[in-house]
């Protein structure tokens, strides 16, 4: 069964790339991906209390809504969101194991912050957002089954819905079981046509699930520093849907036993 | 086909001859109230405290915790040895009870294996095999070499395994939104099922007792040191438990089926729940939208009631603005199986089912003196009820809400 979604806005956060523009031209040229750190600032939408306490997470996954947010002219206080990481709060999960470790004295912040939707969480306290917010993993494929969960979201409720894809950097030791070196980010605003409420689109994409077998494709070159990023297929996925014609048709991304199939197709194809 | 989607789209329905209903093929459960949906559900339907003084050998808190009785012993077969972590024996003990194991053979064979989703939650997986695993390395500077992270406490571990053992390749997907995640999944994965993406999906989810949540719900000064006592007006905090639990829909209607489910965000703090409740008011309105009913449909609600102060002072206001104060029959099972956190909400949808099929309403357990202040209308003693639809509610961290609504078939 395919399914027909329409990109309304998108946002990127990686090591010298921070817009969609500067990942379609280091798509296009191969060059523009930076080896130093992405420099991330504290979320000013958050309550100062909440600010001082903000993880490279929170900082990550905030700043790269608000820039697909800020595109789509949508505002955040309504979108329905999925957050979808392979371990997006792994960093503060250290920290607590560090002190369980130790003195097993975690602090209460370090515990609350640590849940897989500790980001999620915090943007709806920043954008006073009261909708659902479901968080998601699939290790390396948690883009695909975020991008299958908001597919389906937006369908269900003719609403439309923001999807995160994201990985923050993880330190040693355990960077040596999750190799995530820089933190890297995308943001989708992503709705089922008809969906009378949302702005005007981007771009379209079509989704299919295939039965395994099918192989899965390569990352390009210009992300095989972030081959261990779930995110990166995100980047993948987000040059090739809104990249230039004539560009590839598409990709395909596994999804446990299946293979998920995205294509480009154009923003105002409606499903008859 | 876009009126039809139309027409199908989430709280926009009826409750009528065409409302999509998502049938219950099979479910299974083990926590501290007992192994196995019979075990559990009288444990449930009396009463009876599954809790115990902490006695674990690797944690010294004073804490009373819903302990899963022979989670140690559990062998995984050689195909499966892999795996092997404490969240995935727990979740094997589930998948081998109640013939859930059979329930889904038959939908494989019936639609083929892989259009059977696995959509699933968990708040820590297996956290602990790395925190045993940290400890090492922090006194001999290096992971054991069995150590594997993937395999064990990486989200996603939970459905590729419960995939494996259950020899299904649909799409999957890990739902962790901490005490909601369980809860969630049923909204989720009836989307799945909806779009076409499937034709049955196995949702639940399970969560076992770890030193990060033992320790870091200690750190918040949520542990009662006591039992822990939902609603009562000497509740001083919550037990943590552990538990796996496994349901089967289908687009069959059946004896008991999920009607729909409501999701929000309080938007108000990390760890606090909404003073007045309001995302609960939220997901709960949902839920009834989502199902086509009105609150007066409802009768009974599995609260969250985790014994809190600040929990069951918010739901109870929550529930008050949805059903009226004493509105609906009101109870927590919690002091049953304990806090299950990512996997209370499947083990709260089951007892929900059982209720519904035994029509018969579980008590508040370790109730001794209802909060006066609170205007809920609290199930003392398990009592029958002839039952049509009942709701459960589910609230996480990061103020995430779920609440769900099933009903008996026609």
């Amino acid at each position: 069964m395919r399914m027909h979604l329409q990109l309304h806005a998108a946002g990127v956060l990686a090591p010298g790339l921070a817009s969609l523009q500067d990942l379609l031209a280091l798509a296009r040229t191969g060059a523009g991906a930076s080896a130093a750190g992405l420099p991330l600032a504290s979320p000013a939408t958050l309550p100062p209390n909440e600010r001082r306490r903000a993880s490279q997470v929170v900082r990550l996954t905030l700043a790269c809504a608000e820039q697909a947010l800020q595109a789509g002219a949508l505002s955040g206080r309504d979108v329905r969101t999925v957050f979808a990481s392979d371990e997006g709060t792994g960093e503060v999960c250290q920290q607590m194991l560090e002190a369980l470790a130790t003195t097993r004295l975690p602090s209460p912040l370090l515990f609350h912050n640590s849940v897989h939707n500790a980001p999620a969480g915090y943007f709806s306290i920043a954008q006073r957002n009261r909708q659902s917010a479901t968080s998601v993993s699939l290790g390396v494929d948690s883009f695909a089954a975020g991008l299958l969960c908001a597919a389906a979201e937006a369908r269900s409720t003719g609403q439309p819905v923001l999807l995160l894809s994201y990985d923050p950097a993880m330190t040693a030791p355990l960077h040596a079981f999750l190799p995530v070196t820089h933190a890297t980010a995308t943001a989708w605003v992503l709705s089922a046509p008809p969906t009378p409420a949302a702005p005007p689109a981007a771009a379209g994409l079509t989704l299919e699930l295939h039965d395994g077998g099918a192989p899965v494709d390569a990352l390009p070159g210009w992300a095989a520093p972030w081959a261990a990023h779930s995110s990166a297929r995100a980047l993948h996925a987000l040059a090739v849907v809104a990249g230039p014609d004539p560009g590839p048709a598409g990709l395909t991304l596994a999804i446990g036993g299946q293979r998920l199939r995205i294509e480009r197709a154009s923003p105002g194809e409606v499903p008859c | 086909v876009t009126e039809r989607l139309q027409g199908a789209r989430e709280g926009s329905g009826q409750r009528g001859r065409s409302a999509a209903v998502w049938g219950i093929a099979g479910y299974s459960t083990v926590n501290a109230g007992g192994r196995g949906n019979a075990a559990s559900w009288q444990s449930m339907a009396t009463g009876r405290c599954g809790l115990q003084r902490n006695a674990l050998p690797w944690c010294d808190l004073n804490a009373w915790i819903g302990e899963v009785a022979g989670v140690d012993d559990v062998e995984l077969p050689p195909a499966l040895r892999a795996w092997d972590c404490r969240n995935h024996r727990l979740a094997w003990l589930a998948l081998q009870g109640d013939g859930f194991a059979a329930a889904v053979r038959a939908a494989a064979q019936r639609h083929g294996p892989h259009r059977v989703a696995v959509v699933l939650g968990t708040s820590t997986s297996g956290i602990h095999a790395t925190e045993r695993a940290y400890a090492a390395w922090k006194r001999e500077g290096r992971f054991p070499p069995d150590f594997a992270y993937r395999r064990t406490h990486a989200l996603d571990a939970l459905c590729r395994f419960v995939a494996a053992a259950l020899e299904v390749t649909g799409p999957m997907v890990t739902v962790s939104t901490a005490c909601s995640s369980s809860a969630k999944v049923f909204v989720t994965a009836r989307r799945w099922l909806e779009c076409g993406l499937a034709d049955a999906a196995v949702v639940g989810g399970a969560d076992s007792l770890c030193l990060s949540t033992l320790h870091g719900f200690d750190a918040l000064q949520l542990l009662g040191a006591g039992v822990c006592r939902p609603f009562d007006v000497n509740r001083q905090g919550l037990s943590i438990g552990e538990a796996a639990g496994f349901v089967l829909l289908d687009r069959q209607p059946r004896a008991v089926n999920f009607l729909g489910g409501g999701e929000s965000s309080d938007a108000w703090h990390m760890s606090t729940p909404h003073p007045e409740g309001l995302g609960a008011q939220d997901a709960m309105r949902g839920a009834l939208r989502a199902a086509g009913l009105q609150p007066r449909d409802i009768g009974y609600v599995n609260a969250h009631g985790t014994a809190t102060v600040a929990n069951d002072r918010a739901e109870a206001l929550a529930l008050s603005a949805v059903f009226g104060a004493c509105g609906v029959p009101v109870s927590s099972t919690k002091g049953v199986t304990g806090h299950t956190l990512g996997a209370a909400g499947v083990v709260e949808a089951i007892a929900v089912v059982q209720a519904l099929q035994q029509g018969r309403l579980p008590p508040s357990a370790n109730l001794e003196q209802a909060d006066p202040a609170l205007a809920i209308d609290v199930v003392t003693a398990g009592r029958p009820l002839r039952l049509r639809h009942a709701m459960t509610n589910s609230f996480g961290f990061g103020g995430n809400n779920c609440s769900l609504v099933f009903g008996l078939g026609h």
